[in-house]
């Protein structure tokens, strides 16, 4: 494959598309604008700048397709592209993470694939990025299969072969790990809050277009309708959050359906998505931390979402280095899968809470905020204002959860956080893989001898940092002796297994 | 266990006459503006809360930054090379302890700007895979037997970072 080859043309048509979708609001407010009267050929010239505009964009995409070429040569895969300057840009296999594969709808009927090359996350890399807008799955498959080889043999030469011994190329292993369930999505989409996204989504389109809707007229005509009943009005609530649930299952299903995760070879690799299939592989080495995260709708069903903290990625994907591996599951089926996948974490374990002393801390600021959002409420909007009065009981109950769910725990190689804001969080970090530990105690924290524990690790281009609130001084000095190669705390709590086959591991 | 000792070493005492030199610096750029806003209550006859006003501030500005919050940062501000760890506290309201580890360090810099060249002082940055941390003012001659040791007992672990 080292001669120079082109994308798929269906590239140039995805290349205008790409473009057009950038300039779509700008076109909206064009067509508003032009509302009214056509009285001269003035009044169509923005429908002409329009039309012109998308025979250009066509014109570039075609442009841009044709001068895209790429090609292996060397244990590298290299890039040229552009119309005035030309960029080279060569990327050696041994830096190349993965190769992560998005079938869109114009992919799908034409067997294509668009491939995004993963790099090794470090800032001075960014540069090397690079996306195959379309190329056929063959060709993505075969350039998989040639990046993996070279990487084989690199390794090979690093370390000593002994003599005689043959390398028997073995075909990947594969093992699907975990598939969801039609009725899991229907319990993800109905517990994440998206029927409430989508209804406050309709609202803001409204407000928007508020000029163009005769509000007063709809308005009135509402009252007349709930003064014709309140049941018929009830129903009519219902029905509007029956279709914006329905609405959000739609979405989930787009974006979550067929949702597998497979095992193959030292990989994960995730696959997902109704129209446009999304597949991304995270290398397991790679993996920095697991963090389950509980909603506050979910946590009462024991449904959990796992993710996972790569230091590889995309930084062309926002969401690429906190990724979903389980987005709804029960919790207690979770440890079979992830014992599969990463048997040397310990997914249960004793915690150390937060001291007593530390509770009145939990509740006394944020009853404090809430007092700084009720006196003024409750004083311009008297007496309906009052009811804001409530956030003081919410304030005390939120505070109380979160002094009961806070815990830290430190068995010989993990150090386990449990944390809440809202949804309750367990993050689950090696120590190999923790870059730096850190107290930090305020003035009022001094006093009541707590401090605030950090732990941050590595995630694609900067860290991501977990930490918890009010744990004893003391404690927050034993987990840095723990994490100091140092000190000679080895060990403060004991992992409990949830695979007896690894018992004694 | 009494919890972990802080750590030893101090940074240079000339790190305080530096602070002291910002704090007036950015007292300089208040009494400027202090001065134009004077002038023009003059001129056009505005409150004379804008004059007082503007005083106050000055001299807010002077014992807070020249005076009280360098020394309170001095003191605070500790750090510890030790064979496999850097330990390091700083912060006056809240203060910070960090811990890391020899093997995740990945560079360390020296850098000095102007005022800290004029004082042979200079800032030393540890950077590891995710994180940054700075030890400021430093004498130059310790700053650079510092990062040529840390570099020296820093090695990248076999571990993906």
């Amino acid at each position: 494959m080292s001669e120079e080859k082109r994308l798929h043309p269906i590239t140039a048509v995805m290349n205008a598309l790409k473009t057009l979708k950038e300039a779509f609001i700008p076109f909206v407010i064009l067509i508003f604008l032009n509302r009214g009267e056509r009285e001269s050929f003035l009044d169509y010239l923005p429908f002409l700048v329009m039309g012109a505009m998308v025979i250009l964009f066509l014109f570039l995409g075609v442009i841009k397709w044709w001068r895209f070429k790429y090609w292996v040569e060397e244990d590298e895969l290299k890039i040229e592209q552009g119309l005035f300057v030309k960029k080279k840009r060569y990327i050696p296999f041994e830096r190349i993470q993965s190769l992560n594969y998005t079938e869109g709808v114009l992919h799908r009927p034409l067997k294509l694939v668009k491939v995004k090359v993963e790099t090794a996350g470090s800032s001075s890399t960014l540069e090397s990025e690079a996306e195959l807008t379309a190329i056929t799955k063959v060709e993505a498959d075969d350039l998989n299969r040639m990046i993996s080889a070279a990487k084989k043999r690199l390794k090979e030469e690093h370390s000593v072969v002994p003599e005689g011994e043959e390398i028997v190329e073995q075909e990947p292993d594969e093992q699907v790990l975990y598939k969801m369930s039609p009725k899991d999505l229907v319990v993800m989409a109905t517990t994440s809050g998206g029927a409430g996204v989508v209804i406050g989504g309709i609202l803001i389109f409204l407000s928007q277009f508020g000029e163009i809707i005769p509000y007063e007229a709809v308005f009135q005509e509402l009252i007349d309708f709930v003064q014709a009943g309140f049941l018929l009005a009830g129903i009519l609530a219902v029905v509007v959050f029956f279709v914006a649930w329905l609405i959000a299952v739609g979405l989930t299903f787009l974006r979550y359906a067929h949702f597998t995760v497979k095992l193959v070879d030292k990989d994960i690799v995730i696959t997902r998505g109704l129209l446009e299939k999304k597949q991304t592989t995270v290398p397991l080495k790679r993996i920095q931390g697991i963090t389950f995260d509980q909603n506050i709708m979910r946590e009462p069903f024991g449904y959990t979402s796992v993710t996972i903290e790569s230091a590889g990625g995309s930084v062309l994907e926002k969401d690429s280095n906190a990724i979903r591996l389980l987005p709804m599951i029960r919790e207690k089926e979770t440890y079979a899968i992830l014992d599969e996948i990463l048997p040397e974490y310990h997914w249960k374990t004793e915690f150390t809470g937060a001291p007593k002393r530390a509770l009145k801390r939990y509740i006394f600021w944020k009853v404090l905020f809430s007092l700084v959002l009720i006196v003024p409420v409750s004083y311009f909007f008297f007496p309906l204002g009052l009811i804001s009065l409530i956030l003081i009981p919410l304030a005390v109950i939120l505070g109380w959860m979160q002094y009961k769910t806070a815990g830290w725990s430190a068995s010989h190689d993990q150090l386990t956080l449990k944390y809440r804001g809202i949804s309750k969080q367990i993050v689950y970090l090696k120590k190999k893989r923790i870059q730096s530990v850190e107290w930090t105690q305020t003035f009022f924290q001094h006093k009541g001898d707590v401090a605030t524990l950090h732990a941050t690790i590595k995630s694609y281009t900067s860290g991501s940092h977990s930490s918890i609130a009010h744990v004893a001084k003391e404690d927050a000095d034993l987990v840095m002796d723990w994490y100091s190669p140092e000190a000679e705390v080895k060990k403060v709590h004991e992992p409990i297994m949830t695979n007896p086959e690894l018992e004694g591991q | 266990m009494m919890g972990r000792q802080e750590p030893k070493m101090r940074i240079s005492e000339r790190a305080l006459t530096v602070w002291k030199l910002y704090g007036w610096i950015s007292a300089a750029v208040t009494l400027l503006i202090g001065a134009g806003l004077t002038t023009l209550t003059l001129i056009f006859d505005w409150s004379v809360w804008f004059i007082i006003g503007s005083a106050i501030a000055l001299i807010l500005e002077i014992v807070l930054f020249v005076f009280v919050l360098p020394t309170l940062k001095w003191k605070r501000w500790r750090y510890e090379v030790r064979e496999e760890e850097i330990e390091l506290q700083h912060g006056i309201f809240i203060v910070t302890r960090t811990l890391v580890p020899m093997v995740r360090v990945q560079h360390v810099e020296t850098e000095q700007g102007p005022i800290l060249r004029k004082y042979r002082l200079a800032t030393v940055s540890i950077s590891t895979a995710a994180t940054l941390h700075q030890i400021p003012a430093l004498d130059i001659n310790e700053a650079d037997a510092l990062r040529d040791s840390i570099s020296a007992l820093a090695r990248v672990a076999e571990d993906d970072v």
